[in-house]
Formats: C-alpha cells, structure tokens, sequence
C-alpha cells in the first residue's frame, strides 16, 4: 500500500493550468516592471536578468534488475533539460522560474513543466520570505538534486535522494521564511522554516483513486562552523498524503452483503498516511576536498477514519494489519577530491532499510557507489559511474514486470528480484 | 589551499604532478588546514578590497566579507545594500581574493552558484571583465564591493581593511 501510494505522480491537470495562468501572470509582471526598472539603470547589471540551462543525456546499464530505466538491456532514456531565469527587481525582491523536462523510464517523457517559481522578498538578513513553487529544503542537497553540474557523482545517494521521488517530492507550493544570522566566532545560522501543498499526479494510479498531499510542513537549521568548510544542518518535515478511493458499485454491494459498509453507502472513503522525517547532516567542503554524511528518519502512520472496518479487506496480503507505523531509516557517508581543475573522483556508501520488520532483500538496499567527474571545460563534463548494491527496496516493480492482476506495479513482490546487482552509468552535461 | 603553479611547469604537468599526490592530499588536507595559519587577506596577498568613498564601510572582518560575496548578508550596518561585484574566474586577483577570504577555489566558489541557480536561490555577484570596469562600478554604487590587483590605482574609491 504505502510503496504504492508513493508510487510516482505528476501534475494534476487543473493544477497544471492554474499553476500555468499564475506564471504567465508573473513573468507577464516581471517583464513589464523589469524593463521600467532597466530603463532607469540602463547600465546597471544589478538589474540584469539572469538566464541559465543545462541539456544532460546519459546512459544506465545493469547486472540484474531494472533500475530507474529499462537497464538490464542498457537504456539512454536518461535525459534532462532545463532552462531558469532570475529577476533581482530590487535590492530585496526577486523573481524566478526554472522549465524543466526529463525522460528516465517511466518518468517525465519530455512533459515540461515548472520545476519551480517564486517571488522573493528579503526585508532584512535575517527575514525573508518567498512565495511559489518551491524547492523543498531538506538535508545538505535536496535543492540542488536535479542540478548534474552541482554535484559530483551522477546519482547522488538514492538512500536519501531517490530519483523515483524527485517529481512529487522535489518541491511544494506554498510559502517559506528563511533568514540568516551571523554568529560572529561561532560561525553563522541559516534558517529556513516552509508550508504548503504538493501538487501532482500519480504515474502508477490504480482506478478509481485520486492521489493529494493537502499539506507538508518542515525547516531546516544549518550552521555555518567557524572552520572553514564545515557546515552541519537538521532537517525535519511532516506530510499527510490522501487517497481518495471510489468503490465500484458492485463492489460496495459485496462489502454491503458482508456487513462490512452500511446500507446506502456511496462508496467513497478516504485512506491517509502521515509521514514524518528528520535527520542531521554534515559536510565538509574546503579548496577541493568535499567529505558529507546524513542519516534520515521517517515514520509513516496510517488512518482509515471513514471505514476501519475495511482495514482487514485492504491488508488481506498482511493478516488483516495495516503494517503501520513503517519506520525505516537511511544514511550515507560520501568523499570527493578535485584532483585537477578537470578531474574529479569520488565514492558513497549509502544504507536504507525498514525497521522493525525481519531482514529481507526487498526491505534495504546497501549501495557502494564510484564516481568519476571531468570537467571538459567551463560549460561541458563528463561523468562515469558504477555501483554494486545489495538489495532491492530502491527497485520499481512495474519497471521490473511485477504487476498485480489489474496491471499496476506490484512492490509487494521487489523480494523475487535479484539480490546482488551492479549499475554503470555515464552521463554528459552542457550547461551555461 | 590550493598550491600555485610554479613558473617552470606548464598547466598540464603542473596538474599531471597534483594527480599522483592527490591522494595524501586528500588524506592530509582536513588535519594540516586547520594549523595552516591564516592567509593576510590584504595588499600582500596580491588583491584589494575596495567600497565606494563614501559608503558606509571602512573595515569589515573576513567572515562578513565571506558572507557578502555569498550573498548570505545583503546589507551594511547602515541599511545600504551591499552590491558585491566579482572578477572574472581566470583573473589572478579572484585566485587570490577567494582563496584568502572566502577559502575556497574560484571552481568551488562557481560550483555553490551553480547550486544556487539551479535551486532558484540567488545570483552570484556581477562578473566584470577588467579592474577598470570594477573601480567603475564601486564608483558608480555606494553600496559597492569589489577587489582589484594591488598594483591598482585605487585613489578614487576607499579601500577597505580587513580586520
């Protein structure tokens, strides 16, 4: 249930068309106010408007298993666009929007959209607030996750930073504060706290239900050490995520006939899980060696206030119990060194597995990764990658032919994969 | 810190020479750095930190330059916005600038621009492509930062001592 639930989405098309006339209205602003403003600082850059892209294509192959792609036979749909424009109006307001569009399997398939959008007001250093479509702050890279040229390796530790998730769970629309305090010789603190909706459609529906996150909620502290380089950051976040279900009629009729729903019941009912998660980080970054660790919790809890009596019905497959509260935990530990001004190598160890439950290959995934960078130069690189990973609970059933008898993806059954499995990955990024 | 290129050794040979040590590079780097002293951020270490003549700022420590040139602090004490102007990456004075007061590479110093692009966080400052064109700019903007060569005139705008 809860692998398929967080099974992948994209937007929803009344979101997509709202979201659509709000951003055609704010560039439509940004460029009128915008050229008002340049017109009196012709020759101030401070008013400038920033543009930037990137075009990835890369290539992933693997061992056993298919990963993210149909890979066991070597796959290139691997591909990223993306293109972002930055407006500093003043000194303290700012507008911006990214158009983003990927293919990776069963993702994306060139569907461009808005990866994110704001406005942006700093009143003081210490207070700001953005308003939009907003990256997700959490842990030390979450932002920058779709960003190949930020980065080192080419994925980075799925353990935390899944690419099966990055369409629902890479940003929110909503509001955020954020501030930064210099502490002197202690350092400095950047705070950001945020709130809102998530909007999005699920890749793997099954019929009849409607996929909602009405609300996350999360901050993020990171502390900026006196030594130079080393930032340490907590994150935390809680989300509620609905499946809104509309049974069949002539399924309402056999539940009504066991007793299980009332006479005159319309069929709908309404499951939620409400997902926390935390974590701490640290990282160090100095002149060219880079050395990072995190460890995520999540706690998932479920609720059928509608219908409990159903529970028994829908975990059939589990004795009746809804198998919450699902813990789990994940962490890795990553090194690079910028050897050249061209060459980068690098390696990640990460771990994530459920809690609680008897240990079984579809329940962790213990990956060690390898990772090459080359710097072509100042607008093209190259980027080699292997793993070896034990496990399999990063793995896609659909992608894998396990399918339950209505056709959609089964995760259930990840355990009748291959436990021992490696993945190539090469990846070229051309950005500006 | 980075090493400089000595003159004798071309690009290539120089990097060629970095690749063999990299490793107790990167094994020693995070323990020696610490006991490494601290670098002058000033007119010895081949750059100068110049405002406008009649901004706000006479001195500023290396952890407030550090956050204007990242965009953590976006104003002087006396509410003018800091305008932070860059040089162009390859230019000798940035080397020096950004491995004395933001110790880190210019290359990592791109790369957390690159993160802050990407994620819709900021802009990095304005890079300009002479140490004219920044002398003009801090000139033209009170609220101005900029570093120059040492051996540039800078008698029209302050130049700022680092505490």
């Amino acid at each position: 249930m809860a692998a398929t639930f967080v099974g992948g989405f994209n937007w929803p098309q009344r979101g997509r068309s709202w979201f659509c006339h709000s951003l055609r209205c704010a560039l439509l602003l940004v460029t009128c106010s915008g050229h008002a403003v340049a017109q009196s600082e012709a020759e101030d850059r401070w008013f400038d408007l920033e543009t930037h892209g990137f075009v990835s294509q890369g290539f992933i192959y693997t061992t056993d298993n298919n990963f993210l792609a149909e890979s066991e036979n070597g796959s290139f749909e691997f591909s990223e666009v993306g293109i972002n424009f930055t407006k500093q109006l003043t000194p303290s307001l700012r507008f911006g929007a990214q158009l983003f569009t990927r293919d990776l399997g069963r993702l994306g398939d060139y569907d461009a959209a808005f990866d994110w959008f704001y406005a942006d007001y700093r009143f003081f250093d210490w207070l700001g607030i953005r308003a939009g479509r907003l990256k997700i702050p959490t842990g030390l890279y979450h932002e920058t996750s779709d960003i190949d040229v930020a980065r080192v390796p080419i994925l980075l530790p799925q353990a935390l930073y899944s690419e099966r998730d990055r369409h629902y769970l890479l940003a929110h629309t909503g509001l955020e504060t954020y501030g930064y305090q210099p502490l002197g010789a202690v350092g400095g603190l950047d705070y950001r706290l945020y709130t809102g909706t998530v909007y999005f459609e699920a890749t793997n529906p099954a019929p009849n239900v409607e996929y909602s996150i009405p609300y996350i909620a999360g901050g993020r502290v990171m502390w900026t050490a006196p030594i130079d380089g080393l930032t340490a950051a907590f994150s935390a976040l809680t989300l509620r995520a609905d499946q809104d279900v509309q049974l069949a009629p002539e399924v309402v009729q056999v539940l009504q006939g066991y007793g299980l729903l009332p006479a005159g019941h319309d069929g709908s009912l309404t499951l939620t899980l409400k997902i926390k998660a935390w974590g701490p980080s640290i990282e160090y970054a100095a002149h060219d060696l880079l050395i990072a660790a995190e460890y995520a919790r999540t706690r998932t809890d479920y609720e059928n206030k509608d219908e409990p009596q159903l529970d028994p019905v829908i975990f059939s497959d589990t004795g009746g119990k809804p198998p919450y509260p699902e813990k789990a935990e994940a962490y890795y530990a990553m090194a690079s060194y910028r050897v050249t001004s061209w060459f980068t190598p690098g390696v990640y160890y990460s771990v994530n597995k459920k809690l609680g439950l008897p240990n079984r290959r579809d329940r962790h995934t213990h990956d060690l990764a390898v990772f090459v960078r080359y710097d072509l130069n100042d607008h093209w690189l190259l980027k080699l990658e292997g793993h070896y990973i034990n496990g399999t609970s990063n793995l896609d059933g659909k992608l894998n032919g396990l399918t339950t008898s209505s056709g959609q993806g089964d995760d259930r059954r990840l355990h009748e994969l291959t436990r021992i499995w490696g993945a190539f990955l090469v990846k070229t990024t051309a950005y500006f | 810190m980075r090493p400089c290129r000595p003159s004798n050794l071309s690009t290539r040979a120089f990097e060629r020479r970095r690749l063999l040590r990299f490793v107790p590079c990167a094994l020693l780097s995070p323990l020696v750095e610490p006991f490494a002293g601290v670098a002058r951020a000033d007119e010895q270490a081949g750059f100068k930190l110049i405002v406008h003549p009649h901004g706000p700022a006479r001195a500023a420590s290396r952890e407030l330059i550090t956050d204007v040139f990242l965009k953590r602090v976006a104003r002087w004490e006396d509410g003018e916005a800091i305008k932070p102007v860059d040089q162009r990456p390859d230019a000798r004075p940035r080397s020096s600038f950004s491995s004395s007061i933001l110790r880190r590479s210019v290359a990592a110093v791109r790369r957390y621009w690159q993160q802050q692009i990407f994620s819709g966080r900021g802009v990095p400052p304005p890079e300009l492509a002479s140490e004219e064109a920044v002398v003009a700019y801090v000139l033209n903007h009170r609220g101005a930062i900029g570093y120059v060569g040492a051996a540039t005139d800078t008698a029209s705008v302050r130049v700022l001592r680092v505490r």
